[in-house]
């Protein structure tokens, strides 16, 4: 998520003369992405990401933080300001006149930490300029200083904090009951809306059984700030992450405290926060501290331990990094560190080096007591769990940028995995697209509609939460997805697509059945789209391709492609091909058995040195005559015959060109003419073909 | 007169204009057998216009004839010759700034030639392709990934859910959001053993859709692994690939980040080449950086293309690898993205690449 930081916000708590844009550089380079620098309100506002583990960096003071560190990499002299914070808090008002607390029953295993204070006679003051600046500055609603004050020291210190009503909390028995809702109760939040609990959420509730608060994420109308509030309780909780994000994404209520404390906020921020809120509401509103601080932190965690090589952290970072480096990155980042011997460990390391230049084959990660390092890292950052996590604060602080940039000298891997050919699926569109074909990628998730022209929509997969209406089932042919792509291009009335990619078929409680297909959807007449898928597998070098007639079905403007498989020599069906009622020709392969009939090389074939003998001979066939079966009949009736071509056609007299050869003879008209009268007499037996002209 | 008679100067006419026809073919230096198709065969021109005898006068006849024989024995002769003229055809005029005649050709799509560039690329450094599926279990996309069931890092990824059934073991069946899946899955490939150098490419599909987000897209993904394998061999692998896809000169830079399934995490920028890497299209260093022109373009000076890291343990230790044995890194990255970053292409909306419009694709 992004957080802006207005630049002279940043420097109340770090002191540095670094501009602008070395901040921007620098600390990209190590840390936050620095993405922008807005000018807002007349003042240099950073725009900046932080990633979802480093919650301690949303905020003014958790950026300070980081840029201290790491200005000082680029000899930028920068300093974390200390804490200006009040600490020890007096009661404001005399005895009497103290507010009792409200009665807190917490749940250790729902919230971590619950500290408040009441603060009595808030005034309702404007928001001062200089925080009604920096609210805007930030991307926040301005509204007066009771209000304001929580988002402000949200912002600078990172913590979310709620201030009730406390009269309005009294009034309903003064209770606050740290439990999960059970299902059906309802809430307002404090801008009016309603919500029913589904059961789990954590709320507080008063002894009236009533939800007070959705706390961590937002207030609920019943105990929050209005016109008459009169007297404040300040209060910070430390609800259980995965609580708070179950709450907040369950009723879309994706508030900034929510997506903070989903987190994992440090709960031993929540002190600091509540004084800086003291401090301010004194300041701002006039309040009065009328009770004691309350604070309940039964969730006080050790910091972690990690333990960490340095032999492991230089083969992560394949440099030789010294222990005493190590070791004052992780000092400035607030760990504490414990070496058993810094010395030692940095001569030893130089031995592991010689070891690895002289190819020694240690294990990696191995223990070596000199080598250990033992990190605790501060409680603001529990991110830091592994041996990896120290190595990257390690190598981020070093910089990214002071590393070199060398290929792996490793074994290079020849398992290639089966059934995919990359090679292949170039050369054909290779292929397809220099020979007047467009290549087109289609959304793998079409409408209802679109679906329906392949198959049933029980038979599709549907997608549960689809974007839009049109993309909502996963596409068993390319075809439609084609079609459709031809129907937007009217300005292109011939024209010939192609796409290879995965169509999805069901398969009962399992993936589906994932697989390439190959299509092409074409405007030109059947014989040019035959024509191109017969050029394409004489690219590939496959043997015997066919289209026949399919069998069985009623539409006889269908086709099944056939060609033989290069190892087994057996036919397989490559898939199918037809002429739909539009005129189109549209064709779809499953890749995987195109890929079975594909050859990488043809079977030579000696060049003849016998010549040739070229005819031409043209028949009147009857209506719907099988050119394709008649040309095989005349390849078939003679060895000699070794070529068959559809010359021309003209209404109903088409021509052949016939070719005769004689491997051991140059053959001569003699030797062709007993083939010509059996081909005249064999066609029109069987086909009624009858010969134009003389034999 | 009759009307449709034919006079001898007509005749002339309309030799000549045979005549002019051959001479065309002839610099065309067409085939012999073809011109005599055309000009002398049953149908050919000639014999067309031999039929005009029975248009002209009966005085003409005669003439007639005369001027159609010497116009036959002309083309045949021409056409007998053609071979030889056409090779001795030095002095022959031809018009050079005369149009070309293409031939018809179709197109690649732009994603396609992108993958076969980044494949080729990876592949001179021994990387080499594997496929895996689009429609894959929670467990391959998240779960074996560091990421367990609601995680906050889940959010990043707008993700589609399929209507099936809940796996016990490897949980919903979802749209693969990146090509991460293949991680697990090539380490399970190989049985768990090094080395592994996988490029993933494949369709990515979330759920977001703006100028540069399509609901589905393009990624892929690099995954290293075996003994002694460090940040520096990333780095390596970035600048290699960088310097190939977008020209000499071109420079990677890597930033701290942090995803799940990798530790330490990393975000991967190229320097512009509209700014070189500076952020402002002036040059002028000496005047203060607000008054300078600043480059529209980039981000600084830098494009972010995606994530990269090294493998985090825990995924290693799903597919079967001893993270105390092996390191690895793993980069992944939309092919859109890297690719409309290259110098001068200029598409500023990537949903133009699945439009289908071929006022578009006939660009590429």
């Amino acid at each position: 998520m992004n957080i802006l930081i207005p630049h002279k916000w940043l420097l109340e708590h770090l002191d540095t003369k670094a501009t602008e844009a070395e901040i921007q550089k620098y600390v990209s380079l190590c840390g936050p992405s620095v993405e922008r620098i807005y000018q807002i309100e007349g003042e240099s506002v950073y725009d900046m990401e932080i990633t979802t583990n480093r919650v301690d960096s949303m905020s003014v003071r958790g950026i300070a933080r980081e840029a201290a560190v790491i200005l000082e990499q680029f000899d930028v002299r920068a300093k974390l300001i200390p804490s200006k914070i009040i600490r020890n808090v007096k009661i404001d008002v005399s005895p009497s006149q103290m507010l009792p607390l409200p009665k807190i029953n917490n749940d250790p295993k729902l919230s971590k930490r619950l500290i408040c204070v009441v603060l009595s006679g808030v005034k309702r003051n404007e928001t001062p300029d200089w925080m009604a600046k920096r609210l805007k500055q930030t991307g926040q609603n301005v509204h007066d200083a009771v209000i304001d004050i929580t988002n402000y020291i949200t912002h600078e210190l990172g913590h979310p904090c709620h201030a009730f009503d406390y009269d309005k909390l009294m009034k309903t028995g003064g209770e606050i009951n740290v439990v999960e809702a059970k299902k059906g109760e309802y809430f307002s939040t404090l801008d009016g809306e309603t919500f029913t609990t589904v059961g789990g959420e954590v709320v507080f509730k008063n002894g009236l059984d009533q939800i007070i608060d959705l706390p961590s994420i937002k207030g609920t109308a019943n105990t929050s700030i209005d016109d008459s509030t009169k007297n404040v309780l300040l209060l910070l909780e430390s609800i259980m992450a995965e609580k708070v994000r179950f709450a907040s994404m369950t009723h879309a209520i994706r508030t900034i405290a929510a997506q903070l404390m989903e987190k994992n906020v440090d709960p031993n921020l929540a002190e600091d926060v509540l004084l800086r809120g003291i401090e301010l509401y004194k300041e701002l509103t006039d309040a009065k501290v009328a009770s004691k601080i309350y604070d309940q932190f039964p969730g006080k965690k050790a910091p972690n331990t990690v333990e960490v090589t340095l032999t492991r952290i230089n083969e992560y970072l394949g440099i030789d990094i010294t222990m005493e480096k190590v070791v004052s990155i992780l000092k400035q980042l607030e760990c504490r560190v414990k070496v058993e011997n810094l010395k030692t460990a940095d001569s030893n390391k130089k031995t592991a080096g010689a070891n690895k230049a002289a190819g020694a084959n240690k294990v990696a990660g191995a223990k070596n007591a000199n080598d250990l390092i033992t990190v605790y890292p501060p409680t603001f950052r529990p991110d830091i769990e592994i041996p990896a996590d120290v190595i990257e604060e390690v190598a981020r602080i070093y910089g990214y940028h002071n590393f070199p940039s060398v290929l792996m000298d490793t074994p290079i891997p020849t398992h290639r995995q089966k059934g995919v050919d990359f090679t292949i699926e170039n050369r054909i569109k290779r292929h397809l697209s220099s020979i007047g074909l467009q290549e087109i990628y289609s959304y793998s998730m079409v409408s209802e509609e679109i679906a329906l022209k392949t198959d049933s929509l029980e038979n599709h997969l549907k997608l549960n939460n689809p974007l839009t209406d049109d993309r909502v089932y996963m596409r068993l042919s390319l075809i439609p997805s084609l079609e459709e792509i031809l129907d937007q291009n009217p300005q292109t009335p011939e024209l010939s697509v192609f796409e290879i990619a995965n169509v999805y078929p069901v398969v009962k409680d399992s993936l589906p059945n994932e697989k390439l297909h190959f299509s092409i959807v074409s405007t030109l007449p059947y014989r040019e789209v035959r024509g191109i898928i017969e050029s394409l597998m004489l690219k590939l070098f496959v043997e015997n391709f066919n289209i026949d007639i399919a069998l069985g079905s009623e539409n006889e403007n269908i086709g099944v492609i056939t060609a033989t498989n290069s190892t087994e020599k057996i036919p397989v069906v490559l898939g199918a091909i037809k002429v739909q009622d539009n005129g189109r020709t549209v064709a779809e392969m499953e890749f995987a058995k195109l890929l079975s009939v594909v050859k990488t090389h043809p079977k030579y074939q000696p060049i003849p040195k016998t010549a040739y003998m070229v005819e031409d001979m043209t028949f009147t066939l009857e209506p719907k005559t099988l050119v394709g079966d008649l040309m095989t009949t005349i390849l078939k009736l003679s060895p000699m015959v070794t070529d068959v071509k559809l010359k021309n056609q003209y209404n109903e007299n088409f021509s052949f060109t016939i070719t005769y050869h004689d491997d051991a003879k140059n053959i001569s008209a003699e030797d062709v003419e007993p083939i010509r009268k059996q081909v005249a007499q064999v066609l029109n037996s069987i086909y009624k073909a009858k010969l134009v002209g003389e034999v | 007169m009759k009307a449709n008679m034919i006079t001898i100067a007509e005749l002339k006419q309309k030799i000549a204009e045979i005549k002019s026809q051959l001479e065309a073919d002839l610099i065309q230096n067409l085939a012999k057998e073809e011109l005599r198709i055309k000009f002398l065969a049953k149908k050919g021109l000639f014999n067309e216009l031999a039929k005009i005898i029975s248009q002209v006068k009966p005085s003409d006849k005669k003439e007639t004839g005369q001027l159609l024989n010497e116009v036959k024995t002309e083309i045949t002769e021409s056409i007998e010759k053609s071979t030889k003229s056409s090779s001795d055809s030095k002095n022959k005029w031809v018009d050079l700034t005369a149009p070309g005649i293409k031939p018809k050709t179709g197109h690649m799509h732009p994603v396609s030639q992108a993958m076969e560039e980044i494949t080729q690329i990876f592949e001179r450094i021994g990387f080499s392709r594997s496929r895996y599926p689009e429609v894959d279990w929670d467990w391959y996309v998240f779960e074996s990934l560091n990421m367990p069931k609601n995680h906050p890092a889940r959010d990043e990824w707008e993700t589609f859910f399929i209507d099936a059934p809940t796996d016990k073991k490897m949980g919903k069946v979802v749209l693969t959001t990146h090509t991460s899946n293949g991680q697990v899955r090539e380490m399970e490939r190989l049985e768990s053993k090094p080395p592994i150098r996988m490029i993933n490419i494949a369709r990515c599909y979330r759920r977001q859709q703006d100028a540069t987000h399509t609901q589905m897209f393009h990624q892929f993904e690099g995954l290293v692994i075996d003994k002694g394998i460090n940040i520096q061999n990333l780095k390596g692998t970035l600048d290699y690939f960088a310097e190939q896809f977008y020209g000499p000169g071109t420079k990677s830079r890597i930033r701290p980040f942090h995803f799940q399934f990798t530790e330490p995490s990393l975000e991967v920028d190229f320097s512009c080449h509209i700014c070189h890497g500076t952020g402002f299209l002036d040059d002028k260093t000496e005047t203060p950086e607000d008054q300078r022109q600043k480059c529209k373009f980039c981000k600084s000076g830098w494009h972010e293309v995606g994530g990269a890291g090294m493998v985090h343990p825990n995924v290693l230790k799903a597919g079967g690898f001893n993270p105390d044995i092996y390191t690895g890194f793993a980069f992944g990255w939309g092919v859109e993205r890297t690719y409309t970053l290259k110098e001068g292409l200029n598409i500023d909306d990537i949903r133009l690449l699945y439009s289908g419009d071929l006022r578009f694709l006939e660009q590429f």
